[in-house]
């Protein structure tokens, strides 16, 4: 008795315990499958937090004329006329030892240092030199006071004549052997612009000439091409001038709108930043527009409060900082948005760090010295340019592109999500149009019209057909399929429209045969009659297709394409993609609507065909109208795995993110996207969040066309129930 | 007219349109599915050597392909010549125009070699040591006499190459490791006693090449001169020859045996000359492995959410809503799990992994980057709907009788699910199971993602300690056939294998199809149902 009590409290407790372990179990494994798509979008969405900054600290520093900030944020190096180079810890304010040498003491003239730490010096006795400023730092060394500055003194030749100012200097790295770098300085003199090429390793001094320039122009600023041979100049009348500076004859020249204040450039040396002495803040390049050069205005940036005195960009992607006596912005030149902004207390100089995450701004009256920070992972995106159509260097006009890599540093990464959405879309609707018509008139024929023995013959072979890996639906299509379609597409499209017209010849012949026969070999078995004619209508077409091109398109149907269309003829394109996605998503649609189909209620058909309607009436008329939500409900499961399909388009298609509907052409969806470029992406760099945004896109997407789907069936059903 | 019109309305014509349609996707079926295997199982089998004069001199070969004259274009024969070393191309096409009579010399010979393709040519002679022994065709007999010999000599080669090398270096790269570990406490005891293991591991690992060295020089005593059908001479080892085919001097039964031979080595070989050619063991391996360990991990994981939706919760809105949103999970692209597993399964999951357990070896990750594990974590996220939806079918179709039953015997639940209704479930788990193993075999996007190469140096199970790697990254089939087809240098030479690897992913996906429709249908005639 106690034994089976026992028995039956350990039984008890074992089943509250697995009720327990169950349901719990199963909570868990539903919320955790469901918790993917939070994890997805958690990886995604950094890419729209707001920049972030904040004061770090302020310091009480000597006047200077020139101020570099390094990388760490932990030093300043200051440049004054009176006791040159300067360096000292922040925010502390304890000086840093600095290497004797370079150019005799106090100095004539200088440029304050560019965003690599760059400067022009002309020393008491007249000569030039050139610094490089780094800290050569221990490796894994924080402390500053280890860090000893380098300021690589380069040049010492001597100048005939000291300008009044430097506008703009450029190292231009010498190409092949022997040479070393060459400098190019623009500077205004007593007598307007001049400027001079000289090498730092030159022995005697060069002659400064005057850049010859349309007298009514006054030039307020001026800076050097990244090749060094154009002269972008700014003047006081509002005009941006592009000159040759040894025939002072212009190039191409832009309305600015207000006289020009200061020029820069952001990273890259392309994109030429002009700021003008009310605000105005813009970015021009020199672009090829019907094959001239022009100088052409592309992005226009918020206005700021009083003349904008100079710009720095950082040395990692396309922000620049700009300034005012009264207001220092950080701005990103692709998105054209305002990352930082921050007042000011008067004129001096501001200074960007080298990964543009540090902004350091001196006083020209007071001295003092204010640090600021600024976050911002991810600013080369917005919602504009995933969505929109952006103005990028090199482009003639605004344009949907995506290139994520480029083979330089100074690469503006592209990343309009459209062309994707646009490569899925296409490759999708030329699946769906090969497959919808295909696998519903299939299922029709098999719900309807095939006799028993047949269809279950035919569902398992094409459930088999469903589970197809796609890897091999892709090789073939890449592989065997391209190459022929590319030989014969004339044929490949001619040979639907000849077993159309071989299938409806055929039904008038097969009435007049004697009943016995029919019914012996006949209704529902008229699929296998057909695979001879489709194979007559291969030979068929094999006769008619070179006709056709020999006649029709005269000759070679890439000509004809070419030149009566204006196509070009890709070996991997879009019918392609359309036959082998299509043929991945036939079973899908077929089984679906063939489902739907065999499940309307016998009453209606039974009551069509009693009212004298024929077979084909009934299905056509009562079958397909009543199962037609199943139907839809079948192509929109078949839409969600078009559109994610990976392994077909990524090898039947040339994978060129391109917009153009030609089914000719190639294109690049969102999931093989994802497939060849996240191997490469860095891990929580910019590529990767728009990858991972990309991804709960399709997901999202797939999900509420599988929902959808799911309903629509879910309503059939219970109408079928309740006929 | 009128009986046209009349035929018209009344459909006859569109039933045989309907029909047509029907025909041609199931034309598109068994076509893609004989193509591949007439290309795949047809590579194997010899094919004839052909000699025709070009006036480009004579081209012997294998016909690979033929193309008719088109509108520019002449028509054209594609000889596969072999001797990449010499003629720097495995194909050759030559204008049917010029080309004279078809010869099939019975002295030509395709050399199947481990470098640089095919040879296709004819034997001169065969020395050993520099002395010529014999030549003509007396030297092919005695070539295919010493050939079962070098081929030994070559296996066992390629076995301490692949097996005591590596672990020798494994062990080696281990000893540094705790060395390294060592350093930091400078106990200069262990410090020794690890720098003499290491020295006696070195030791081994020094004797182990001197062996090596023999035997490759072993395996390079013997000689065959061989010369190109244009008359160019080329001396190959018979150290390096895999097999000597002359095609045209073949019986069937001969033929039959390189069939089989060469279906053999595909199947059961390592791959050689990056994929190109060989076996594809490995990514046959890595397949069976990471679909065994994928579904080790989803049946449960299916079962358990299976049992919770049916027996469990409380029916209603809820737990449709939640059963909906489980099979919309088998519609979302595979990709999107191949970049969650990427994103957490081997950069958060696997780089905190390493961080705790494995700093040592830092940076390099152990469990941080793509392997076994994390595929078939993702694999088996990907087809825990399919599980679901079928075990809950069965579950569904187990006879209320039979719980009643259960329950008025004072069973309780567990006891009654534990004993009734599970047992009479199982074919319908079996089912999912395998549908689930299908749809994991022959998935390729979330792989690519989370583990797959195109060579892995070691297989995911092999004998060193803890025998079973699941960091280790892994060969698939179906990567294999993406690679080869289409990141190949040499595509066109690689289609075969290419077609064969195709071939073998279908076969699998299919049989196991086969096998699971035939099981649901059984188990749905027993106890009826549908699923729409």
């Amino acid at each position: 008795m106690s034994s089976i009590s026992s028995n039956q409290a350990r039984a008890k407790r074992m089943d509250r315990f697995m009720a327990a372990t169950i349901s719990g179990g199963g909570i868990l494994i539903i919320g955790s499958v469901l918790a993917m798509l939070l994890f997805i979008l958690k990886e995604a969405l950094p890419l729209f937090i707001p920049p972030l900054s904040r004061a770090v600290g302020t310091l009480q520093a000597p006047r200077s004329g020139g101020v570099w900030l390094d990388e760490s944020g932990k030093t300043v190096v200051l440049l004054s006329q009176s006791e040159g180079l300067k360096a000292m810890r922040f925010p502390g304010g304890s000086p840093l030892p600095i290497p004797t040498g370079g150019p005799v003491l106090p100095w004539r003239s200088f440029t304050p240092p560019n965003a690599r730490g760059e400067s022009l010096i002309i020393g008491a006795d007249g000569r030039l030199f050139l610094t490089h400023l780094t800290w050569v730092k221990p490796p894994g060394e924080n402390d500053p006071a280890q860090w000893t500055l380098d300021p690589q003194w380069q040049g010492g030749l001597l100048q005939p004549l000291v300008p009044s100012a430097i506008l703009h200097f450029r190292v231009m790295e010498a190409g092949g052997l022997g040479g070393g770098s060459t400098l190019r300085i623009v500077a205004s003199t007593s007598e307007g612009l001049s400027w001079v090429e000289t090498s730092l390793e030159a022995t005697h001094s060069v002659e400064w000439k005057k850049v010859p320039h349309d007298p009514s122009l006054h030039p307020t600023a001026a800076a050097w091409s990244s090749d060094g041979r154009n002269l972008f100049v700014g003047t006081r009348e509002g005009r941006l001038v592009d000159l040759d500076p040894e025939t002072g004859s212009a190039f191409s020249s832009s309305e600015f709108g207000e006289p020009v204040q200061s020029l820069g450039f952001a990273l890259g040396q392309s994109s030429l930043l002009v700021g003008g002495v009310n605000g105005k803040l813009a970015a021009y390049q020199r672009v090829r527009v019907n094959e001239v050069y022009q100088l052409q205005h592309f992005h226009d940036f918020p206005r700021l409060n009083g003349p904008v005195l100079g710009f720095q960009p950082s040395q990692r992607d396309k922000r620049f900082l700009a300034w005012t006596p009264v207001q220092a912005v950080v701005d990103h030149l692709t998105t054209e948005r305002r990352m930082f902004s921050a007042e000011l207390d008067g004129p001096g100089l501001a200074a960007l760090a080298p990964r543009g995450d540090l902004i350091l701004h001196a006083n020209d009256t007071t001295g003092s010295l204010r640090l600021w920070s600024l976050d911002a992972p991810h600013p080369e995106v917005s919602f504009g340019l995933l969505w929109g159509k952006t103005h990028y260097e090199g482009y003639g006009k605004s344009e949907y592109v995506w290139q994520s890599t480029g083979g330089t540093d100074d690469f503006e990464p592209k990343f309009s999500l459209v062309p994707l959405v646009f490569g899925t879309l296409k490759g999708t609707l030329y699946a769906m149009l090969f497959a919808f018509p295909l696998a519903v008139l299939g299922a029709l024929y098999t719900s309807q019209f095939a006799s028993p023995r047949l269809r279950n013959a035919i569902k398992p072979t094409v459930e088999i057909m469903a589970a197809l890996p796609s890897v091999v639906l892709g090789f073939l299509a890449g592989l065997v399929m391209a190459p022929l379609l590319e030989k014969m597409a004339v044929e490949v499209l001619v040979y639907p429209f000849t077993i159309l017209l071989l299938a409806l010849l055929i039904a008038p012949f097969w009435g007049r045969l004697p009943q016995t026969f029919r019914n012996a070999f006949g209704d529902g078995r008229e699929v296998l009659w057909m695979f001879p004619v489709l194979l007559a209508g291969l030979w068929l077409t094999s006769l008619a297709g070179p006709w056709i091109e020999r006649v029709l398109m005269g000759g070679s149907y890439r000509t004809w394409l070419q030149t009566a269309m204006g196509v070009t003829y890709d070996q991997r394109n879009s019918l392609v993609v359309g036959f082998a996605m299509g043929f991945a998503v036939i079973p899908i649609i077929f089984t679906i609507s063939e489902d739907a189909l065999s499940s309307v209620p016998r009453s209606l058909t039974s009551a069509s065909l009693a009212c004298g309607a024929s077979p084909w009436q009934t299905a056509w008329r009562v079958v397909l109208p009543t199962a037609s939500p199943g139907i839809f409900s079948a192509t929109m499961v078949g839409l969600g795995r078009a559109i994610g399909e990976t392994m077909i388009v990524l090898m039947a298609t040339g994978n060129t993110p391109i917009m153009d509907w030609s089914p000719f052409n190639g294109m690049r969806t969102l999931a093989a996207n994802i497939a060849v470029e996240i191997p490469e992406a860095p891990l929580h760099g910019t590529l990767y969040r728009v990858l991972f945004l990309a991804a709960f896109l399709l997901f999202i997407f797939t999900f509420i066309l599988n929902t959808v789907a799911e309903l629509v069936r879910q309503r059939l059903r219970r109408r079928y129930e309740s006929i | 007219m009128s009986r046209l019109a009349e035929h018209f309305r009344r459909g006859g014509a569109f039933v045989w349109l309907s029909g047509t349609v029907l025909a041609f996707c199931l034309a598109m079926i068994l076509g893609l599915v004989g193509f591949i295997a007439a290309k795949g199982m047809g590579y194997f089998w010899p094919s004839p050597l052909v000699q025709v004069q070009t006036p480009e001199g004579p081209v012997l070969g294998e016909i690979t392909g033929r193309e008719p004259a088109r509108v520019e274009e002449p028509a054209k024969t594609q000889f596969r010549v072999g001797n990449r070393d010499i003629y720097g191309q495995d194909f050759r096409w030559v204008l049917s125009a010029g080309m004279g009579p078809l010869q099939y010399p019975k002295e030509a010979l395709l050399i199947e070699r481990l470098e640089y393709g095919p040879f296709i040519g004819r034997i001169v002679s065969l020395s050993h040591e520099g002395q010529q022994v014999a030549t003509g065709s007396s030297a092919l007999a005695e070539a295919e006499k010493r050939l079962p010999e070098t081929l030994r000599i070559w296996r066992t080669i390629h076995a301490i190459e692949k097996g005591q090398v590596g672990d020798l270096n494994r062990r080696i790269e281990r000893a540094r490791l705790s060395r390294k570990k060592q350093e930091s406490t400078a106990d200069p005891a262990a410090l020794q006693a690890l720098d003499a293991k290491a020295a006696a591991l070195q030791a081994t690992y020094d004797q182990l090449q001197t062996s090596l060295e023999q035997s490759r020089a072993q395996s390079k005593a013997w000689t065959l001169s061989l010369q190109t059908a244009d008359g160019q001479v080329k001396e190959l080892p018979l150290g390096s020859v895999v097999r000597l085919v002359p095609a045209n001097a073949m019986g069937r039964f001969d033929k039959l045996g390189v069939y089989l031979s060469r279906l053999w080595e595909f199947v059961a070989d390592d791959p050689r000359e990056s994929n190109t050619e060989g076996g594809i063991f490995p990514a046959i391996f890595g397949t069976v492995m990471m679909v065994l360990v994928m579904s080790v991990l989803v049946v449960p994981l299916g079962v358990i959410t299976a049992l919770y939706l049916r027996e469990y919760a409380k029916q209603g809105w809820m737990v449709r809503a939640v059963r909906v949103a489980v099979n919309n999970l088998a519609g979302v692209p595979s990709i999107v799990f191949g970049v969650f597993g990427l994103g957490f399964f081997v950069y958060a999951l696997g780089g905190t992994i390493d961080q705790l357990f494995f700093s040592d070896s830092l940076p390099t990750p152990t469990y941080g980057t793509g392997g076994i594990l994390w595929a078939s974590l993702t694999l088996a996220l990907l087809t825990v709907p399919v599980v679901v939806v079928a075990t809950e079918e069965a579950l569904g179709a187990v006879p209320r009788s039979l719980r009643e039953a259960s329950l008025a015997m004072g069973a309780t639940k567990w006891q009654t699910l534990w004993n009734i209704v599970i047992p009479s479930a199982t074919p319908g788990i079996l089912t999912g199971m395998i549908l689930a193993i299908a749809r994991g075999a022959g998935e390729v996007a979330p792989l690519m993602l989370t583990g797959v190469v195109k060579l892995a140096p070691s297989m995911p199970l092999d004998g060193t300690f803890p025998f079973f790697h699941l960091d280790r990254k892994f060969m698939h089939l179906g990567f294999h056939v993406y690679d080869v087809g289409f990141q190949s240098p040499n595509s066109e030479a690689a289609k075969p294998m290419v077609f064969m690897a195709s071939f073998l992913l279908l076969l699998v996906v299919i049989i196991l199809n086969l096998f699971a429709l035939n099981l649901r249908r059984k188990l749905r005639e027993r106890l009826g149902g549908s699923t729409f």
